[in-house]
């Protein structure tokens, strides 16, 4: 393989990179659909040899390489896909669907964890989240006076402790003990 | 300017270059290639390192670090830190941000700092060897080290002041020095036996691209265990002859374990292995006692099959994880000191059915590799005759903990790198003000199951009720393997990004100001001139 000029690999992302949305990863790849595991690996062989980010971290223009790695992760993302055959029929399922890229973030979203799960009191919790409040508004005092309080309720809690060291360390500063709460509409 | 590889060694590392084409290795002061992974301070101040500090394990072990790489990036109470604890003479407390930290006679030092110690003065042999200046490396690590080893690994090497072009893994290293795969498509088993650890990986290599295709491994399975079978022996035969078991004595048990490191040696090359050795222990009266041994390689070959007969079991792991038989494996390729022994080189030919390849130096054969890829990644643009790639993939699935105790994944195992994936998640209660996310890697749906790695925390949630609030989580794997996590308030519409504070790591700042005490201490403390 001779490999791409810098002129060559210019003009492929300035043609691939506005389109990657709407490209299938037969299209990126290069493949027909029904295209063997071993014709998949190889046509990704070949274009991560000329697109590799290693290939390329040289290269000046920063906006221009950024592109290039988001096509080449989408590469590395179709082929892990088309070689897995539970992936690949999911993916021909979402392609019907008239979806180019098989991804996980439409699927029913889960819950977070609540820090505050890991408070008992219902008082302290209480507290803990006005003192949460105070903290987002950058009204120090009054985070401390509240995580005080929420401490006082469930004393070995490890999570208010570390908050009311936050809160204490920022008041601490310079310029934290004076400043008053900004105002509220 | 000089680019290197590294090999970071449990027991030895080993650094090269490529000069003029040819990859040379850096010797070391005396007159091997193989520097010692070892760093020693006196109570006076000074440091020792690498050969200069190799009798400082027995004379001064509480003050001697090695297998530095047993600890780095892990978590002061992780199972594999707790281990190493146990069968190590030095003393490692818990520091900050729950990291092994080692307690020295003049401040406690991190485990990157001991491995940025160490690389400094790597780095201080190649620019004496070279006499030019080096300042920037690619530095090996195993296949299956996690993010936060290999992240620790970089921070090693910001240390010690060089640029990390690339933490590369081992294997894939090995088969880069063998330059395989030009021309014609291979499935390469690289079979690594070192001091202290075992691993197997499978490459495909087709075009000068290489890729993981599955790899396994055994963390306390090395040459060290060989040495201690052979210490056995020879204790057995001490004890048969003067009635005192050896071993329970520290200074005893010490002569004994180096004697049978020798003897493990002369019986790669030898059937037989005789020797005489003087003033192992004392008497009752005060008299020395000797040993006179002989001992057949058929006897050491009894003692070490269970060894062995573990790695062609693991090897048998990693083909059914792959989905492959041993007669698919078109080259074997030999790494680390411990393939030397005769039978290892049996039982490996015997299970893949064809002589594994031992033309490369199997102790230097990954820095090789590394030189190699730290001279293409040094010249990207330009046309070199080898342009190998190299494709790596995540080691486990990445995932963060959700309600009910679940983990939910995120990126897959062996996804192929640079990889970033995006997926939504809600609140669990009513006006939380912020979410946890706590990352973890590992297969299991049960987060407590999986190792976890850090967490973020996303504050100054707008109120809302419970599952209204959507938060975008983005994980970006980039080609070093290492993890970035982002997270994105979907109600404020504010993109806010937060830092993972990864368990048992150096922040950025501690990385910051390690690497300028080093550079002070290296620019006060130029090597001495050696006195006769």
């Amino acid at each position: 393989m001779a490999g791409m000029s810098t002129e060559q690999l210019v003009a492929f992302v300035r043609q691939i990179f506005p389109r990657l949305d709407q490209l299938s990863y037969y299209d990126l790849l290069g493949v027909p659909s029904g295209s063997d595991q071993a014709a998949v690996r190889t046509a990704f062989y070949r274009l991560a040899a000329d697109l590799h980010p290693d290939r390329h971290h040289t290269l000046a223009d920063r906006a221009l390489r950024e592109q290039l790695e988001m096509i080449y992760a989408r590469l590395c993302e179709g082929y892990q896909v088309l070689t897995k055959p539970d992936k690949r029929a999911a993916y021909e399922r979402a392609l019907n669907q008239g979806k180019k890229r098989l991804t996980t973030t439409d699927r029913d979203s889960r819950a977070l964890q609540n820090p505050e799960d890991s408070i008992k009191h219902p008082e302290a919790r209480k507290f803990f989240r006005l003192g949460m409040i105070s903290l987002g508004r950058k009204d120090w005092k009054g985070a401390v006076m509240s995580f005080n309080f929420a401490r006082s309720y469930e004393p070995s809690s490890a999570l208010i402790a570390q908050k009311l060291s936050e809160a204490q360390a920022a008041l601490g500063k310079p310029g934290g003990a004076g400043s008053t709460p900004p105002k509220t509409p | 300017m000089a680019v290197v590889g590294i090999d970071l060694g449990t027991t030895n590392s080993v650094v090269a270059t490529v000069r003029d084409g040819q990859v040379v290795v850096v010797p070391n002061s005396q007159e091997g290639y193989l520097h010692p992974s070892v760093v020693s301070f006196s109570p006076d101040g000074l440091k020792y390192f690498s050969v200069d500090a190799v009798a400082r394990r027995i004379l001064d072990p509480k003050n001697t670090v090695y297998s530095g790489k047993r600890l780095i990036g892990l978590p002061f109470r992780s199972e594999e830190v707790q281990k190493a604890i146990g069968r190590l003479p030095y003393e490692l407390r818990e520091g900050n941000n729950e990291q092994a930290v080692f307690i020295g006679p003049d401040r406690t030092y991190t485990i990157p700092e001991i491995s940025g110690l160490l690389l400094g003065y790597l780095r201080q042999c190649a620019e004496m060897f070279l006499s030019d200046s080096v300042s920037a490396a690619v530095i090996t690590v195993p296949a299956n080290f996690n993010d936060s080893q290999r992240r620790a690994t970089v921070d090693a090497g910001r240390i010690a002041g060089l640029d990390v072009l690339r933490v590369l893994n081992e294997p894939t290293a090995a088969a880069l020095a063998y330059g395989l795969g030009q021309n014609m498509s291979q499935r390469i088993a690289v079979y690594d036996f070192g001091g202290g650890t075992f691993d197997v990986t499978i490459l495909q290599v087709e075009n000068d691209v290489f890729e993981v295709l599955a790899t396994g491994g055994d963390t306390f399975l090395g040459g060290d265990d060989m040495d201690s079978a052979l210490l056995n022996i020879l204790a057995e035969l001490f004890n048969a002859e003067h009635g005192i078991d050896p071993r329970t004595d520290q200074a005893a048990r010490s002569r004994l374990l180096i004697a049978a490191e020798q003897v493990k040696r002369h019986l790669s090359d030898f059937p037989e292995a005789r020797g005489d050795l003087k003033n192992i222990a004392v008497g009752s009266s005060g008299e020395p006692l000797a040993l006179r041994f002989q001992i057949a390689r058929s006897v050491f070959e009894t003692a070490i099959r269970g060894l062995v007969s573990r790695t062609i079991q693991t090897c048998q792991d990693v083909l059914t994880s792959a989905q492959l038989a041993p007669s698919q494996i078109d080259e074997v390729i030999m790494v680390g000191g411990t393939t030397r022994v005769p039978m290892v080189r049996a039982e490996v030919e015997k299970y893949f059915g064809r002589p594994p390849r031992t033309d490369l130096n199997p102790d230097e054969v990954v820095a090789w590799g590394a030189a190699i890829q730290a001279e293409n990644l040094a010249n990207a643009g330009e046309s070199l005759p080898s342009r190998a790639v190299l494709l790596d993939v995540t080691p486990r699935a990445l995932g963060i903990a959700v309600t009910g105790g679940f983990a939910e994944r995120i990126i897959d195992r062996n996804a192929p790198v640079p990889v970033e994936q995006t997926r939504i998640f809600s609140t669990s209660a009513d006006n939380q003000t912020s979410v946890r996310i706590q990352v973890c890697q590992g297969e299991s749906r049960r987060f407590e199951e999986n190792v976890p790695l850090g967490e973020l925390e996303l504050a100054d949630l707008q109120p809302a009720r419970r599952g209204e609030v959507s938060i975008e989580v983005t994980f970006k794997v980039d080609t070093n393997g290492i993890l970035r996590v982002r997270a994105r308030d979907g109600v404020t519409g504010a993109v806010r990004e937060a830092a993972v504070n990864v368990r048992g790591a150096m922040s950025d700042s501690e990385v910051e100001e390690a690497a300028e005490r080093q550079r002070y201490e290296e620019a006060s403390n130029l090597p001495e001139v050696p006195q006769e």
